[in-house]
Order: C-alpha cells, then structure tokens, then sequence
C-alpha cells in the first residue's frame, strides 16, 4: 500500500521532470530477475520491462514491478520480493547481487548501471545464504558469526560499573571506521573461502532441535571478514577487551581467522570502506601472539 | 536432548595449528629448499665446475643426506600438499565476478600451487632417485655428472618449456605465498605495509625467476661433451682424493686437458689415506 502510494509520488515527480526534461522518450529498463518462489525450489529468470525515469535506484526499479507485477510477456506475475529498509546504505538489508556484484541496492543507481550495460540490469539473490524468497535470503549465519566472536562489550549487570576508561582520539579514529559495520554481507558474498551453508528442517525435528543443529554446522564453517573485524573493533575497547581471549579463542577455533584465503575481496567490495584486511591481518598477529602464550603458560 | 553432538574430528579440532603449520611449511623448509635449489641450478651459469663443486658441496653429506632430503623436503612438501589440495577443495574462486588484484593472485596461487606439485612429481620422476624405478635405467641426475645429466634431461624443447612453466609457477606460489604468509602471521597489518611487503616479495619472485629461467638457458647452452669431461675430471679427483683410485701421475684423464696440474696436490692427501 505504501509502495503504491510512494510510486504515484514519484510517477509525479517523474512526469514533471520529463515535462521539461531534454529528450524525454520513453526508455525501457530491461530487467531480469532470478526469482525463487520457497526455500529450496528450483530458480528462474523473470525479464521484465519497465519505463526508464531518471534518478532512479534498483529499490525504485523492485517498487514499479511490484506495482504492475506483470513480466516482460504481459504474463501477470506474484510480486519480486525483496528486503530494504533504511535507503541510504547504513542498514545493510538490501544486499543482493547487481550486475553479478555484490552491493546495496539502494545504492546502486540505475543510470550508473545503465552507463555500464543499457541493455539490460540483473538482479540476483546473494549466493552465500539460503533463499527465502526470491530476492530474500536467509542472512542469520552473518549474525552468528557475531555471535561466535562475542562482537559487543561486556556491561551487563545489575550495579552501576561507573564511567568507563576514556579512549584517546587516536585509538577512536583508528575504531570508527570498523564500527560503521551493517552486517550488510558484501565481504561475505565477494569472499571464495565462504560458502553457502544451508541446513534444512528434518521431517519431525523440532523448531529448537533444528535451530542447535543449523547453528552446529554454521560454527564449523568460516566466521567471515564482518566478524573478524567486530572481533578486532571490541578487543581493541578497553572495556570489550576484558573478553579478549574469549573471542581469540573463537577466532582460533574452527571456522577461525585461518579459515582466510587473502583473496581480499572484501575489502574491495566493503560498501562502508572498512579496513577488513587490516582487521584480519591484526587478528592473524593476535592469534599469533595468543597461541604461542597458550602453548607456554599452560 | 536428541540435539546430534556435532562430530569433531582431530582435524576440526586443530584445523588453526594445522593451517599454521602449512603457512610456515611453505617457507621453512620447503621455501628455503626452493631457494637454494634455484641459487645452485643457476650456478651452471659459471659452468660445469661451478655447478659440479656445489652439488659436491650437497652430496658431501654422505649418508645424512637421504634422511634429511625425507625429513626437511619430502615430508613437509607432501604435508604442504595435502593441507593445500584440502584449502583448494573447500574454496569457491570467483575472479570472474571480482576480477580484482588481489583475487586474480588468490587464484593464481591455488593454480600455481597445483601447477607446482604435478611438476615437482614429473621432476622427481625424470631426475631423482626416487624417481628411478619409474623411469627404468635410462637418465636421471648423477650427481657426480651434475651439468651434463641434467643437460642431457632438460635440453628437449617441450621439456625445457614445462620445466620453465613449473619454475615460474613455483617461483610465483612461492613469492605470492610471502606475502599472504606475512597477512596470516601479522607481520604486516596497514595497507601501506601490504604494498610496501608486496614490492619485496615481487623482488623475490623477480631474481628465483631470473636464477631458475637462467639455470634452464644455462643446460640448454652448456658443451655437454665438454662438460662431461670436466665432471670426469673432477669426479677422478674426488676419488683419489678418497684413495677409492691410486695416483697415476701423467696418467691421462679422460679427456684432454690441463687438470693434470690438480693431480699432484692431491698427492699428500691422498698418500695419507693409502
């Protein structure tokens, strides 16, 4: 309904543009979306075809085919879904793959994409998670990952713990850019030593049975570079890292930091810049320095 | 409470000590080994006395030099192998979607890594004595005979260009391999420090090309005949030296020569042993 309401919004502004705009005929976007209807069914491309209005992001091109929900053929169709939320890059829910890369999608503007391939814009659920529904996926292994690396501080409790140790500008501009995280997933998509793990409900296997089991085999897999980075952001906090063994214990386990392949695409995918592999590099010196304590205070 | 315990096998269980190992297995020893291996081939350059007397210098290790060639060579580049065949499997390379820098040499390393070991066992199978009952009587590297075995083994066309591919691949797994063990180590962690720590490795990987393509144009260009003798020459030296052979003064070697000028120094020595 709100989609709707938006889309009569922007087919004004779009009218008035164009009223006075140069050139204004009638482009087509061609669109092709590779759609799943349930988790585990088999995929299709879907084209569709929808008049070209400038200023427009892939999340404007998802709001006018649901609008029409016809494809290319005239065939009327169930809606692509999709997940967004904030549209301006700082929530992280719209990762899909756009033109075969992994991006925000609120971020990626159609004319750009244009300028790079006017035939045609491929939109594609990310690869690394379950689909849940088309452009919809099933991200929880990213925040299990922040999970297994403990990626918060410590200060829960009933009494007041008083002001915390202050932190000089240094080591807060060193931390800011690695708490601009959004668990968005690019470096996870983007990353060859991060693959898909999908567990799937046993017939009679209960919600909890299912959910220890789905959380046993993302443990085993690779943590990925988003948690590798939190680990180092809450370790280098004076007070995050009063548990800093506890998550170089993590980082050291299966799935850990040596589970990296320096292929360093996440950094280069990172919609937020965030120094992943310096992140990554810096827990490869801590585990470092860490075994070698293990192995000689025990 | 019927939640399956998640089945951890001693490998899960040390798979950090493991990859660790294989990080540092690529540099000591099996990188070291490269190095040296590539330095000496490319002292055929100086000639076959130059190559002859540091093969000599290898062999002189006598018995101890089959149980260190097993114990620093084969087993920790099969342990380096077989850890790497495994990182290999459970990748998912993606250069076609990410043509980026970092991930084009992400590849290249599993592809020059694989590259490598066919090439390391096509070479074991050609010159090592490992090699020698797969490959019958014929050929092999003596090592008395350093210069003009090899020469003899490498100086096919085809030959000579798998064995400048499988170096260059060696070589490149090598210096790449540098550089990323110096990411998973922390020895370099800023942006700054990559570059700074990838010119090196380039210069690494620039100078074992040039010894290990030099050592290839080195046996291709070399008198093998010549050689022969000289190695001959040398080779009787050796023995006389170890009274395996009595001094013959003004006894011809083998082939024409002025080397009769070493024989009588070898006198003393050799009249000690008898």
């Amino acid at each position: 309904m709100i989609q709707a309401v938006e889309t009569n919004h922007d087919a004004g502004d779009v009218a008035t543009a164009a009223g006075h705009g140069a050139g204004a005929t009638s482009r087509t976007i061609h669109v092709r979306v590779l759609r799943q209807d349930a988790p585990g069914q088999e995929s299709y491309w879907e084209r569709h075809a929808i008049p070209y209005e400038p200023n427009m992001n892939v999340i404007s091109i998802l709001q006018r085919i649901a609008a029409t929900a016809r494809a290319e053929d005239g065939r009327s169709v169930a809606p692509v879904a999709w997940d967004c939320n904030c549209l301006e890059e700082v929530c992280g829910s719209c990762t899909m793959l756009v033109n075969g890369r992994t991006r925000m999608a609120c971020t990626a503007l159609v004319d750009r994409l244009l300028e790079d391939n006017s035939e045609e814009i491929e939109l594609r659920p990310m690869s690394k998670f379950p689909v849940v529904r088309d452009l919809v996926v099933d991200r929880r292994r990213v925040f299990r990952g922040l999970e297994r690396v403990e990626a918060w501080v410590p200060v829960d409790g009933s009494y007041d713990h008083g002001p915390g140790p202050r932190i000089s500008p240094e080591d807060q501009e060193d931390a800011y850019p690695l708490s601009t995280c959004m668990s968005c997933g690019c470096c996870l998509e983007a990353c060859p030593q991060y693959t898909k793990i999908e567990v799937v409900q046993r017939e009679g296997e209960s919600a909890e049975a299912f959910d220890a089991r789905r959380k046993a085999a993302f443990d085993r897999g690779f943590v990925g570079a988003h948690a590798i980075s939190q680990a180092m952001l809450f370790n280098a906090h004076p007070t995050g890292r009063m548990i800093a063994d506890e998550r170089l214990a993590a980082l050291t386990g299966e799935g850990g930091i040596q589970m990296c392949g320096n292929a360093q695409n996440c950094v280069a995918v990172c919609p937020k810049h965030i120094p992943l592999t310096r992140s990554i590099a810096r827990a490869g010196r801590a585990a470092t320095v860490w075994a070698i304590k293990k192995l000689f205070d025990r | 409470m019927n939640q399956p315990e998640p089945s951890r096998s001693f490998l899960s269980r040390h798979q950090f000590l493991i990859y660790r190992l294989f990080s540092l297995s690529g540099l000591i020893p099996v990188g070291a080994f490269l190095v040296v291996h590539l330095l000496t081939n490319a002292s055929v350059l100086g000639g076959p006395e130059s190559f002859q007397s540091r093969v000599d210098m290898i062999h002189s290790l006598g018995p101890l030099l089959v149980p260190i060639e097993i114990a620093f060579i084969f087993l920790p580049m099969l342990f380096h192998a077989a850890v790497g065949f495994a990182i290999i499997a459970g990748g998912l390379p993606n250069v076609g979607s990410y043509p980026y820098v970092g991930n084009v040499r992400y590849t290249l390393q599993r592809a020059t890594g694989m590259i490598a070991f066919a090439f390391i066992i096509g070479h074991l199978i050609q010159l090592h004595w490992l090699g020698a009952p797969l490959r019958g009587s014929e050929g092999g590297f003596d090592p008395h005979h350093a210069t003009s075995t090899a020469a003899i083994a490498i100086r096919p066309l085809l030959v000579s260009i798998l064995y400048a591919i499988g170096v260059l691949s060696t070589v490149f797994h090598f210096s790449n391999g540098l550089w990323t063990l110096g990411i998973t180590w922390g020895l370099w962690t800023s942006p700054a420090a990559m570059r700074r720590a990838n010119w090196v490795s380039i210069a690494v990987g620039v100078v074992l090309a040039a010894a290990g393509l030099g050592a290839i144009g080195g046996l291709r260009t070399v008198d093998v005949a010549k050689a022969r003798g000289v190695e001959d020459r040398m080779d009787e030296v050796k023995r006389m030296l170890k009274g395996e052979m009595p001094i013959e003064e003004g006894r011809s070697p083998a082939v024409r020569g002025t080397s009769n000028s070493s024989l009588p120094n070898a006198g003393p020595v050799s009249s000690e042993g008898t």
